[in-house]
């Protein structure tokens, strides 16, 4: 690894985004094409698929360091760049809590020498977070249904980071599962009834056309959450681990436990460093207006 | 079938005492076992004896054992007891190679799975001698081609085997197993798809053959009237039973046969010495 | 009567060696790295005249590290998988047989689903695995096709049929069941990926490769002969029951040999031979070394095509051989039914 890391190349879109939330995406020379947040990321050099990078590209590159995560990146890419003398740190990905990947943060911060910023930036989503775990002290668990995949109906089981997110948003998935993306029978999600649905396939949509659709269809249109309009679509770039993923967590816990939130509505601080520009948007039908941001 | 005939008037048959016999088969004997589909079968014990130039019918009913002695004239099944042997040497005693540069089993069909040409078909007959992994020489060729010149195929030489006539065929099939130069030519049923011009032609090839070159031609049939014109000799099985050996007149008995095709049978002599068997429905 | 002689052997080996030479050069100079060929050939020959210090670690790592392994194992794995497909293609008298229809695939992809889940990060344990898996499946489906103790190929066909739908069950049964990030890489095994440099060295590869490939041509004259009747070449005087073991186990181990570096990939077995046997005709005693030449030459192009089509991403090379493969059999097979 070389003493100062000028030059850097990403391979999956969360470990981009996380080199942007540092301030240092000056030192970014690649990314890969999926690489879509923030939008100036995908102006950057491409090398190719998270799952299939060209490793003639990123030699070209000549990277100081290359950013991956076991979550998306196959083993085999980052033998075959350590083979060729280049340095690689892989994040832990799907199997993380939030705390450990604010970790993984300031540990690329450290790597990338912009440890002022990662302090900066770890502190004050810790800060974000532990303000939520208050203001959420006293409510009781939502239960939820979080959907990866349609169909098959896959959700997330309880080792994932997102069920840890979930957990710090007081929620909890009602499938327990030791698997990390578990298949599951729609009469599962009949006998447990959630209270929310969450989906995360939204581009700044509202929740209102999921909710439309799911109205439609058998089965789904008569759970009790799809009834009374609990029904959630986040973003699907938030939904990485990332620092957008705290902001995620926020619009969730709002959505599911309304009542710890009516009283003030700027529990969020700015964050330093560069902004996302696409702003997080996420209702209810629940919701009622005056109280949107 | 006059001009037949004329050109099979009966030999004599060679003294077996002053030329060592081609193929010698010696009290042979062999058993299936009983399975599921047939009860037990011997067959057995079967003596006689064939010289060169000679053409020789293995002559019985459908389950006579006809089969059976095939296999053991090819090689393909050691004789539980008894001996085999061709030239002088034990069947079961030759490897694969050398049994197969002495005798050459003549096969009714032939399924191929790619197309060849006559020619390379009938090349393969050269394998036997050789080594394994071997490129034909030229000798090789000129001997494929005599082969396909004797069975008159040399027309089609550069014809497709697909693309041949069922005579055709079996003309070029001939031919691979002359071209492998062999003492001993075995044929199982050789006209049972042919007409009686076919069935006639191919007998008299097959004389031809033995009497002009010098091969021991063996024929398992159940044809009386064909061995009975173009056989010298006449090996009669019955239910696996050797009954009776020699030339057609000698084996054409009316009760005999009548016995052993279960049908109302008359032999009469003609002039060249050769039986005639008359279907004879009281 | 012009027979097959060494000479014509030899004329048409050359030749198709010169085409791979070309597919070869052509392979070197396409890539994401900007290199040229005069730079090319530069690292190349230095290299070999003791001016190892002069060349730029770049071009180094391009040339020696990145694409000559890439093409040498194409080389290797289109070599193993066509000789293969010739072989089954006599073995069971079946002109659709290609290397994968007796199971060998099947059990490969299963070691590599166990050591994927077992340990994932052991670098070269999922291709020992594969391999393991591939000899035990050769193993199996031969103890279950043998009739009367021999080979027969209706037989071992089935027995070949069984195994695959068995195998895939349980491998289906694994990859939903066991937890599921570690077998990203399963995709990419499956449609064939030649991205990853097996752990052994290509030496001993190919060493394999030319034992299996010579095995099987020394079976050539008595495949020749087996192809117009097994019975017909007892009596002319081959070892039929001796050929088919041969081949059999040859075939099969070139079959595992390739799917355990690189992954299934598809239509090479079956559509090269053919191929070679619609230019040169079906003399084994040609077409051998002409389908690994050919298969060689197959994927050493789509390979090619399969880094620049759409860079910089990498499609599996299994994708391309697919896509070129299934309209060039289709062609093939509209052909022969005329």
């Amino acid at each position: 690894m070389p003493a100062e890391i000028n030059r850097i190349v990403t391979l999956a879109p969360n470990v981009t985004e996380i080199v942007y939330a540092l301030g240092i995406e000056n030192k970014l020379v690649g990314d890969t094409n999926e690489c879509n947040t923030p939008p100036a990321a995908k102006s950057k050099p491409h090398v190719g698929e998270p799952q299939s990078p060209s490793i003639e590209a990123i030699l070209a590159l000549h990277p100081d360091l290359v950013l991956a995560t076991d979550a998306i990146n196959r083993v085999d890419t980052a033998d075959a760049l350590q083979h060729l003398g280049i340095a690689v740190y892989t994040m832990a990905g799907d199997t993380q809590t939030v705390l450990h990947i604010l970790d993984s943060m300031a540990r690329v911060a450290e790597l990338t020498g912009a440890e002022p910023q990662g302090s900066d930036l770890v502190a004050n989503l810790r800060s974000r977070l532990d303000a939520l775990h208050a203001r959420l002290q006293d409510r009781p668990m939502a239960h939820v249904l979080f959907v990866v995949w349609e169909d098959p109906l896959i959700t997330i089981g309880q080792n994932t980071f997102i069920a840890d997110a979930l957990r710090w948003a007081s929620a909890e998935s009602v499938i327990l599962s030791k698997q990390n993306w578990p298949q599951i029978g729609i009469e599962e999600v009949v006998r447990l009834q959630p209270d929310y649905i969450v989906f995360a396939n939204g581009h700044g949509e509202t929740a209102a056309t999921e909710l439309a659709e799911l109205r439609t269809r058998p089965v789904w249109r008569d759970l009790d959450a799809v009834e009374l309009g609990h029904v959630i679509n986040l973003n699907e770039e938030a939904i990485r681990p990332s620092p957008g993923l705290v902001d995620a967590i926020e619009q969730l816990a709002r959505a599911v436990h309304p009542e710890a939130f009516a009283a003030n509505a700027e529990n969020l601080s700015p964050r330093s460093g560069a902004r996302r520009t696409s702003p997080l948007s996420m209702k209810t039908n629940a919701e009622c207006d005056p109280c949107a941001r | 079938m006059t001009t037949a005939e004329t050109t099979t008037a009966a030999r004599p048959l060679a003294n077996a005492r002053s030329v060592a016999p081609r193929l010698k088969v010696e009290q042979a004997t062999y058993t299936h076992a009983a399975d599921r589909s047939a009860p037990q079968f011997t067959l057995g014990p079967v003596t006689f004896e064939a010289q060169q130039h000679e053409l020789v019918a293995v002559l019985g009913p459908n389950a006579s054992g006809k089969s059976t002695l095939l296999t053991l004239l090819a090689g393909l099944n050691k004789p539980f007891s008894g001996r085999i042997e061709i030239d002088g040497t034990e069947v079961g005693q030759l490897d694969l190679r050398l049994r197969a540069q002495r005798i050459a089993f003549v096969q009714q069909e032939s399924e191929l799975l790619f197309p060849l040409r006559v020619w390379e078909y009938v090349l393969q007959g050269r394998y036997p001698h050789g080594r394994r992994l071997r490129f034909e020489s030229e000798q090789d060729c000129l001997l494929a081609g005599n082969a396909l010149a004797q069975v008159g195929a040399d027309a089609f030489r550069e014809r497709r085997m697909d693309q041949l006539s069922g005579g055709e065929k079996q003309r070029v099939i001939l031919a691979r197993a002359l071209a492998q130069q062999p003492s001993l030519l075995l044929l199982d049923e050789p006209t049972q798809h042919l007409d009686i011009g076919g069935k006639v032609e191919l007998l008299r090839r097959l004389r031809r053959l033995a009497e002009n070159n010098r091969y021991t031609v063996l024929v398992v049939t159940h044809e009386l009237d064909l061995a009975a014109e173009f056989c010298d000799r006449v090996v009669l099985l019955h239910k696996g039973k050797c009954l009776r050996v020699g030339a057609p007149a000698e084996v054409y008995d009316r009760a005999l046969l009548e016995e052993v095709f279960e049908a109302p049978l008359e032999v009469e002599m003609r002039a060249n010495g050769r039986p005639r068997v008359i279907l004879h429905e009281r | 009567m012009r027979p097959l002689t060494p000479r014509r052997v030899a004329l048409i080996c050359a030749a198709l060696g010169g085409v791979l030479f070309i597919a070869v050069v052509i392979s070197l100079r396409m890539g994401a790295y900007p290199i040229s060929i005069p730079e090319i050939v530069m690292t190349l020959v230095n290299r070999f005249i003791g001016r190892r210090n002069e060349i730029p670690p770049d071009f180094w790592n391009v040339v020696y590290e990145i694409r000559l392994p890439r093409i040498a194992l194409g080389i290797l794995v289109g070599a193993a998988l066509s000789t293969a497909g010739a072989g089954f293609q006599a073995l069971l008298r079946n002109p659709l047989a290609d290397p994968y229809v007796l199971g060998v695939s099947s059990g490969a992809a299963l070691g590599a689903i166990i050591s994927l889940a077992v340990a994932p990060q052991t670098p070269g344990l999922i291709q020992i695995a594969a391999f393991a898996g591939a000899a035990g499946t050769i193993a199996a489906v031969y103890f279950l096709g043998r009739r009367g103790g021999q080979v027969d190929s209706a037989t071992l066909l089935l027995a070949g049929i069984v195994a695959v739908s068995f195998l895939s069950a349980v491998i289906m049964f694994l990859m939903t069941t066991l937890p599921g990030h570690e077998f990203r890489g399963m995709a990419f095994w499956l449609m064939g990926d030649l991205a990853t440099q097996p752990a052994i060295s290509s030496r001993w590869l190919y060493l394999l490769l030319i034992i299996g490939v010579g095995s099987i041509y020394t079976t050539s004259s008595d495949l020749n002969l087996i192809l117009t009747g097994e019975q017909e070449a007892r009596h002319l005087g081959v070892n039929v029951n001796r050929v088919k073991l041969v081949v059999y186990v040859a075939a099969s181990l070139l079959t595992g040999l390739a799917v355990s570096v690189s992954g299934a990939i598809g239509y090479v077995g079956l559509l090269v031979p053919h191929l070679m046997r619609m230019m040169f005709g079906s003399d084994y005693r040609l077409l051998i070394p002409a389908s690994a030449l050919g298969g060689a030459i197959l994927i050493v192009v789509a390979d090619l095509l399969a880094r620049v089509v759409v860079a910089p991403t990498e499609l599996p090379v299994g994708a391309m051989t697919a896509l070129v493969g299934a309209p060039v059999f289709i062609y093939l097979m509209r052909r022969s039914v005329r």
